[in-house]
């Protein structure tokens, strides 16, 4: 968990645009899937994603559940709660939604959750200790290096994400809760590629790299200098950049039930995804949620031939079908000639 | 059905992809047609359409409060058989259940393990029941069933053969009945499944995105309504899925009348006949299969198309299944003429060895389905080369660079080495190997007093057992000793560390050489891709070798340098040799633990080497240096053309390396592994 660390102000980063709209869209609308971001070393990735932390909106959770569960949401609780809920009234708090970290070198045990060994030895009961991913509900997964992840860990998330529940069947327990997180992971493409069950996860993608324009390079090393001189101080001077921000984020989460999607837009979307050829479905549903979230981020009700054009530059790098072997990116120029011909 | 109740997207409102529901449908039906495995790309629906499916099954007469579900008419589990001696059983309906199997289950959650509150509260060792148990007379369900780990497969594919589970392990001993349909969804870009594991499922279905806009578009607005208001989406479901219930319960009611006529039988026999079908699961899943969808329309006789929809289910899978038919001698033919017409029997091949791909009857391979999506490089069909010009392999080496295109690569059948015995690190999916880290897939425990990694579970489980509850009512109820204690197994495939050692000299210009050298690489690749090996790269040409890549886990890194490679020069081959062995040196001094193979790709002439040395004698004095040390496995790929002027060198490189030698053209017959196996690692794991 990533609180109690002081984190760069999000506001202040610099450049980096494509991320940082990726991260904001699955601010507004967590049902994206999360966002994969693809870079060399020392591109803010992790900064970025961290930073987001102090961005995320306030939501109410049941008091105590591991798993942070919805109290308002009766047909989505984890069986405690539901236990609970079932003789009496839940408690609830209200707190800020949270950055969970899957640090690579984790076992599957701490991941999914195991047998909680006091139960056990004083009560000889078998009872579940919760892992990650029951902190990861609600919340969003944070994997840095995504790439370096154990097989069998992939294979947990895997089977995590496709229906948003952890099911636990190991080491003397059998359980299952909610796991409903927006997974973010970072990655230099260098170091070898993800699984293609796993990419498809991934809601977005963005490439990062580094600046080119040295104004911009010197303005990144004069924040990271002012930050590390006085941590405090810098975050108070961009703390209204911040909020301002974060009061678009909300604002846009209220406005996104109401934006409209005409049907021609519909169609566009559906006609990009044959076009260029993406695999599945999700490569369309993506595009519509975010280009939805992009409008309530700008702060209209209705999605627009740009909004999908923007969605559809995150949404399909990683989903295009490839030959072997072949760069992972997006066909910039297929995609803009396809814009001019619709 | 493990607990939590789920908010999941209607069967009834799945748009498209009649096969894959229809072949569920079935399932619903009847569960004796054997499951169905849907296979196809990413982010289609398979586990929501599975999942889906739970809703609808329908309910089954069984015993109150047996935890297996036992039918009081059936296959009863030891209590019932209990009961049932001292008068009728009583009997209720309860829905048949969709069990999901998770990858990182544990066997003890699978098969079942010693009830350890039970041993510590009552002192009775006492099963408690695990998924199989669970999913008796219902649906197991395994997502991403390709790459479940053999161990829980193995038994899977065990209580899925004798409809029993039995539990023989720390401290219990029980047997009860599971008989389940198995269901299974897989990506096959993630590898293929196992053919016992394929043969087990009797339908199977692919499913691919529909590339109609107003199919797409129908899904993507029912999925948005779900996301958006998912209550009031399935609230309006309500009807539709109630009619399918209704259809299915129907269906289960006619079931036992729907009469299969003469004429229909026959021409079940045939089309598996047709499809070459090796075993009769194929017929016998597709007759059931028809009877289903007979039943499900509402008739009690079976009709053409209900065969030919029954065969497209059952057939797919088992037709490509024939790619790897059983080894020469086959297995002894069993003659069962139930129906009287000339076609040859089928051959029964139950539990064909896995990775059998010699001696393939010639009629198996036209049968083999064209669009065959387990090919890996299928996408790469369309950019295979011309065919090449013949040219004289002897022609005089022109000492130009030029970058030959990639040759098309072919499917490599997997290269296994045996399970190695040393405790080695690292991750990957080629050789499995005992891991020392507190990392891998805990497989099992064994007892050890003073364990490093401890397994919980088993501990608990052998506490329990022999019977350490304390009496005093204070402190801790559990009393465990030394005696109790178990250490994890853990098992975690290594992938090895593969250096491609590739000559790039003039000489590999004649003849198209390099194109299907570089096809060679590219085919090696791919695999080297699915089994998550790491892969460096030298290529020498000229007066020396160059590292072009270090070793890494990006395959795409090593393609990239694969299709840049220049060719010309002279050839060092001495260096090259050097060079890639220095690569592994470096690897091992950072992870002793690797598993490292020298991949040769050359004609084997040497002509470039410091001066006052003689080439071919430098490279056979490396060669034979390299296969001293004795820590490399080495391959040699022959690029020379055969039947024309062959020198053979390849070969004796080969033979100073202590390594394997492999002419090209046989990489292409797909007869790598195989030799590998037998000839270099004396023997195989599995």
């Amino acid at each position: 968990m990533l609180h109690g660390r002081t984190n760069y102000p999000f506001s202040a980063i610099v450049g980096q645009e494509g991320m940082k709209k990726a991260l904001l869209l699955n601010v507004v609308n967590p049902l994206i899937g999360g966002v994969l971001v693809r870079g060399e070393k020392g591109t803010a990735k992790s900064t970025a994603v961290r930073a987001l932390a102090d961005l995320l909106p306030e939501i109410a959770v049941v008091a105590g559940c591991p798993c942070a569960c919805d109290p308002d949401d009766a047909a989505g609780l984890c069986p405690d709660c539901a236990a609970a809920a079932a003789s009496g009234e839940l408690g609830r708090t209200v707190r800020r939604t949270r950055v969970v970290d899957l640090p690579v070198g984790s076992t599957e045990d701490r991941v999914a959750g195991t047998l909680d060994l006091e139960a056990a030895i004083r009560e000889g009961k078998k009872r579940f200790e919760p892992g990650i991913l029951a902190q990861a509900n609600r919340a969003i997964l944070y994997v840095d290096e995504v790439n370096l992840l154990d097989d069998h860990i992939v294979d947990v998330l895997l089977d995590a994400a496709a229906m948003g529940v952890n099911t636990v069947e190991r080491e003397g327990v059998s359980h299952s809760h909610p796991a409903r997180f927006v997974l973010v992971g970072t990655m230099n493409p260098e170091e070898g590629e993800l699984r293609p069950q796993l990419l498809d996860r991934f809601g977005l993608c963005v490439e990062v790299r580094g600046m080119d324009e040295p104004e911009a390079r010197m303005e990144v090393m004069v924040r990271r200098a002012a930050f590390e001189d006085d941590a405090e101080t810098f975050r108070t001077a961009w703390k209204p950049e911040d909020e301002r921000l974060a009061a678009r984020i909300r604002e846009a989460k209220a406005l996104l039930p109401l934006v409209m999607v005409p049907d021609p837009i519909l169609h566009t979307i559906v006609t990009i995804a044959i076009e260029m050829e993406v695999d599945g479905h999700r490569a369309d549903l993506v595009m519509l949620k975010a280009a939805k979230a992009l409008a309530a981020l700008d702060g209209r009700d209705e999605v627009s031939e740009a909004d999908v054009r923007e969605a559809a530059a995150l949404a399909l790098p990683h989903r295009m079908r490839r030959k072997p072997f072949q760069k992972i990116g997006l066909d910039g120029e297929r995609l803009a000639a396809f814009g001019k011909s619709a | 059905m493990n607990g939590l109740a789920r908010r999941v997207f209607p069967f009834a409102a799945i748009v498209g992809q009649e096969r894959a529901k229809r072949a569920l449908l079935v399932n619903a039906v009847c569960p004796g047609v054997g499951g169905v495995l849907l296979r196809g790309e990413k982010g289609t629906a398979k586990s929501t359409a599975v999942r889906g499916l739970a809703a609808l099954l329908p309910e089954i007469e069984s015993v109150p409060g047996c935890v297996f579900g036992c039918d009081p008419k059936g296959a009863l589990c030891p209590d019932c058989r209990v009961r049932a001696a001292s008068g009728p059983l009583p009997s209720a309906p309860r829905r048949a259940r969709l069990v999901d199997l998770p990858l990182a289950a544990t066997e003890d959650r699978v098969a079942g393990a010693v009830d350890m509150e039970a041993a510590i509260r009552e002192g009775v060792r006492r099963l408690d029941p695990g998924l199989l148990a669970q999913a008796h007379r219902g649906l197991l369900y395994v997502d991403e069933v390709n790459l479940l780990p053999d161990h829980i497969a193995d038994m899977v594919l065990d209580a899925c053969a004798s409809g029993l589970n039995v539990v023989r392990r720390e401290g219990v001993s029980a047997e009860h009945p599971a008989e389940f349909a198995l269901v299974g969804s897989m990506n096959p870009e993630e590898g293929e499944l196992r053919p016992q594991l394929l043969d087990r499922f009797g339908l199977s279905a692919e499913i691919a995105a529909p590339r109609e806009p107003e199919e797409r578009l129908a899904v993507l607005r029912a999925r948005e309504a779900f996301d958006a208001d998912p209550d009031g989406f399935l609230a309006a479901h309500v009807p539709a899925q109630a009619d399918l219930a209704e259809r299915i319960v129907q269906a289960r009611r006619i079931l036992k009348n729907v009469r299969v006529p003469r004429a229909m039988l026959q021409l079940i026999a045939r089309l598996a006949a047709e499809a070459n079908c090796a075993g009769h699961r194929g017929e016998l899943a597709m007759r059931r299969a028809a009877r289903a969808l007979a039943a499900l329309d509402g008739r009690e006789d079976v009709r053409e198309p209900d065969v030919l929809e029954a065969a497209e289910l059952a057939l797919a899978h088992r037709r490509r299944m024939q790619a790897p038919p059983p080894p020469p001698p086959p297995p002894e033919e069993e003659h069962e003429h139930d129906h009287e017409h000339d076609e040859p029997p089928p051959q029964e091949e139950e539990a064909a060895p896995e990775d059998d791909d010699s001696g393939a009857r010639p009629e198996e391979r036209e049968a083999e389905p064209q669009e065959s999506g387990e090919d890996a490089g299928e996408d790469a069909g369309e950019e295979r080369p011309p065919p090449p010009e013949e040219q004289q392999g002897g022609t005089p080496l022109p000492d130009v660079r030029q970058i030959f295109a990639v040759g098309a690569p072919f499917r490599v059948k997997p290269i296994t080495f045996r399970k190695d015995r040393l405790a080695r690190k690292g991750s990957g999916r080629r050789t499995r190997s005992r891991t020392t880290m507190k990392a891998g897939r805990y497989v099992g425990s064994l007892p050890d007093a003073a364990p490093t990694d401890l397994a919980l579970d088993a501990t608990l489980r052998a506490a329990a057992c022999r019977g350490g509850r304390r009496g005093d009512g204070d402190g801790p109820l559990l009393d465990i000793r030394r005696e109790d204690l178990r250490q994890r197994r853990r098992e975690k495939k290594i992938g090895n560390l593969i250096v491609f050692v590739v000559d790039a000299s003039g000489s590999m210009g004649a003849a198209q050489r390099m194109s299907e050298a570089k096809g060679a690489v590219l085919s090696l690749l791919l695999d080297a891709y699915q089994k998550r090996d790491r892969v460096a790269f030298v290529a020498f040409r000229g007066e020396r070798a160059e590292v072009l890549l270090h070793p890494t886990g990006s395959v795409e890194a090593a393609f990239r340098h694969l299709e840049e490679l220049p060719t010309g020069g002279r050839t060092p081959l001495a260096d090259g040799l050097a060079e890639g062995f220095r690569v592994i040196e470096n690897a091992l001094r950072k992870d002793p633990d690797t598993f490292p193979v020298l991949l040769v790709i050359s004609d084997g002439r040497a002509n470039a080497a410091p001066e006052g040395v003689r080439p071919v004698a430098a490279a056979m004095l490396t060669a034979g240096a390299i296969a001293e040390d004795g820590r490399v496995r080495s391959l040699v790929v022959d690029v020379e053309r055969k039947g024309m002027l062959s020198f053979g060198l390849a070969r004796g490189l080969a033979e100073a390396l202590g390594a394997d030698h492999f002419h090209i053209e046989d990489l292409k017959a797909e007869t790598l592994v195989q030799v590998l196996k037998d000839a270099a690692l004396g023997g195989q794991e599995r």
